[in-house]
């Protein structure tokens, strides 16, 4: 076999950055130990969530989504609706969630199949428009404005043999959110490695020529969305339980703008760079704290600092930074490529 | 030999445009069609209708017997269908090896769950899609640049991963929308080299082109267009000596082929 057909055969190797993910999870909890900053974790977790989730679409499928807030309240108030009103059980009601969010991101692309770019864009912000109107006004079911009081966390696991897990303190639930992220991870990076992350890219970089391939565009975009919305609507389902309470006001679209910041900055089209996005817009905030929506004038001047200054986001200017301080040794080691 | 693929009265407007007004044609299995006609003949709205990225107005379409009329471009792809484009369409953010490899999306054959869990169904096609990638990028003359980025490529060598990257769908016909533009000579001499190996292992090739030189060397057959319309076809010493297609073409690209 040629060298080049080697080179094209080579893995990488994952699972030393898996085993220190673990680490660092199992970690988080104890360097931040005071109830406010496990919480913050908790947060950073699901925000990790829907920074993957909405990159599916936005960054390996190149579709661009505004509606993600909206995949979000419906896992929030689907587990909770069924749990509270219906007395399902919450790993239930949380499989029902993730699979309606789903579906209904299916649906969303369906009826949007024909828009681009910026139609799209407007299609799907007017999705989670309605979504939030419908929280609003279909007080029967999601108590409208008043919003849902007195929610539980996940019930406790109780395996043979093991102690009781319990969710009630914020490490635990940070370790099961986050658990579940990095599953999440592994899966997604599984997916985009795979013949079917070849074909969102190339549907990403040119429709018609994908089409010229075999690739039925719509299908894979409906499967794009779907599979984003289902991971949003997961993230959702651990909302409620954390906070304890539902308002329509936790899914305005000013939302979805936080996830899009945190996918742009962090580095759009690769794995790690919506996961950092997610952790520094999780944590800048927190640490420069101030006024009221602060949180949102750190969003919006990072997004602009990055769109403007660096558009491969802080994992992109990472990649240039240590390039540069290796210097030549790094133009060597990549060989070959005149 | 017997035809592939046949067209009846195809007719295409845009707006005012008449740009194919009733052409038919048969392409014999196994050779070498070339479509030639001067700028605007509606060559390459011939060749969308065929490939399905334009829908005739009216007309039909017949593919080794079957119907094509209503087919998208995509399900044409699955009958044996390829084609490259006159402005090129890379993937230019990937790299060589990727955009060929995205040429295999119809030959996967990998349990579903495995695209989620990678098992051995799932390495076993991983492997032979990159063997066969690289293959197909030697064909080309790209095999050492597999790793790079497609749009960092020199124009001819674009043209070339382009007929790369749609030869891996397998087509049983493969059109080419001016595979020479842009291309110095010894590029052509390469490309004229590949049409003939593309033809001697069973693919039917339909080539768009305005090279009267490369034409006349590979051809098997010449249909040319003026205008939406059909003016004449047969062998390309034949076409050559037409006096209507070189009334088409007086003063143009032709010229140059008729000196040759
Ligand atoms: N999508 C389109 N919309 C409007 N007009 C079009 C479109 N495509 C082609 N035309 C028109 O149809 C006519 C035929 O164009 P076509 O591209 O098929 O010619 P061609 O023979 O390929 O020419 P060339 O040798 O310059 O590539 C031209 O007048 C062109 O302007
Ligand atoms: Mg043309």
């Amino acid at each position: 076999m040629s060298r080049r057909v080697a080179d094209a055969l080579s893995r990488p190797v994952r699972w030393p950055a898996f085993l220190g993910a673990l680490v660092v999870i199992a970690l988080l909890p104890m360097v931040l130990g005071t109830p406010y900053w496990r919480g913050i974790l908790v947060v950073c977790a699901m925000n990790v969530l829907l920074a993957m989730s909405l990159n599916l679409v936005i960054g390996y499928t190149g579709q661009l989504s505004l509606g993600q807030s909206g995949f979000f309240a419906i896992g929030a108030y689907v587990t909770t609706v069924l749990l509270k009103s219906y007395g399902w059980n919450f790993w239930l009601a949380g499989v029902a969630a993730v699979l309606a969010a789903g579906l209904v991101g299916l649906l969303l692309a369906a009826f949007a199949a024909r828009l681009r770019g910026h139609y799209l864009g407007i299609a799907s912000l007017g999705f989670a428009v309605i979504v939030y109107q419908i929280l609003i006004n279909w007080e029967s079911v999601t108590k409208g404005v008043r919003g849902i009081y007195g929610i539980m966390p996940p019930p406790p696991i109780r395996l043979p043999g093991l102690p009781e897990i319990s969710f009630g303190n914020q490490a635990t639930l940070f370790y099961l959110v986050a658990g579940i992220a990095l599953c999440v991870y592994v899966i997604l990076d599984n997916l985009v490695r795979s013949p079917i992350g070849e074909t969102l890219r190339a549907i990403r970089e040119d429709e018609i020529s994908a089409a010229s391939l075999g690739v039925n565009g719509a299908r894979w975009k409906a499967f794009s969305f779907g599979v984003s919305a289902a991971i949003a609507g997961l993230a959702g389902c651990f909302y409620p339980g954390f906070v304890g309470t539902l308002v329509p006001d936790a899914f305005g679209i000013v939302e979805s703008f936080t996830m899009l910041a945190m996918v742009i900055v962090g580095g759009m089209g690769t794995m790690i760079g919506p996961v950092i996005g997610a952790v520094v817009l999780t944590f800048l905030p927190e640490v420069l704290r101030g006024f009221g929506d602060f949180r949102l004038i750190v969003y919006g001047l990072a997004l602009t600092l990055v769109v403007l200054f660096m558009p491969g986001g802080i994992l992109q200017a990472w990649q240039i930074l240590t390039a540069r301080l290796r210097g030549t040794e790094a133009s060597e080691s990549t060989g070959g490529g005149r | 030999m017997s035809a592939l693929l046949e067209a009846k009265e195809l007719r295409k407007s845009f707006g005012g445009v008449k740009a194919v007004q009733g052409i038919s044609l048969s392409i014999p299995e196994h050779s070498i069609y070339a479509v030639i006609g001067p700028n605007g003949a509606g060559k390459s709205t011939m060749m969308n209708l065929l490939s399905g990225t334009y829908q005739p107005d009216a007309g039909e379409l017949l593919f080794a017997g079957r119907q094509l009329a209503g087919l998208p471009a995509h399900q044409r792809v699955r009958l044996g269908l390829a084609r490259t484009f006159q402005k090129i369409r890379l993937f230019k953010q990937l790299s060589l090896l990727d955009n060929v490899l995205a040429g295999f999306h119809i030959h996967h054959k990998v349990p579903a769950w495995q695209y989620l869990i990678p098992g051995a169904a799932f390495w076993r096609d991983w492997t032979h899609c990159r063997e066969q990638g690289m293959a197909l990028l030697e064909f080309v003359g790209l095999a050492d640049l597999a790793m790079q980025r497609a749009g960092s490529l020199a124009y001819g060598q674009q043209r070339m991963l382009e007929i790369a990257r749609a030869m891996a769908t397998g087509p049983r016909l493969f059109m080419l929308d001016e595979p020479a533009a842009g291309l110095n000579s010894v590029e052509v001499g390469f490309l004229l080299q590949r049409l003939k190996d593309m033809r001697e292992r069973g693919i039917t090739v339909v080539v768009v082109e305005h090279n009267m030189d490369l034409v006349m060397k590979v051809a098997d057959h010449v249909f040319v267009m003026d205008r939406g319309e059909y003016l004449f076809e047969g062998a390309p010493r034949e076409v050559q000596n037409n006096p209507k297609v070189i009334e088409a073409y007086l003063g143009g690209e032709f010229t140059g082929g008729l000196d040759s």
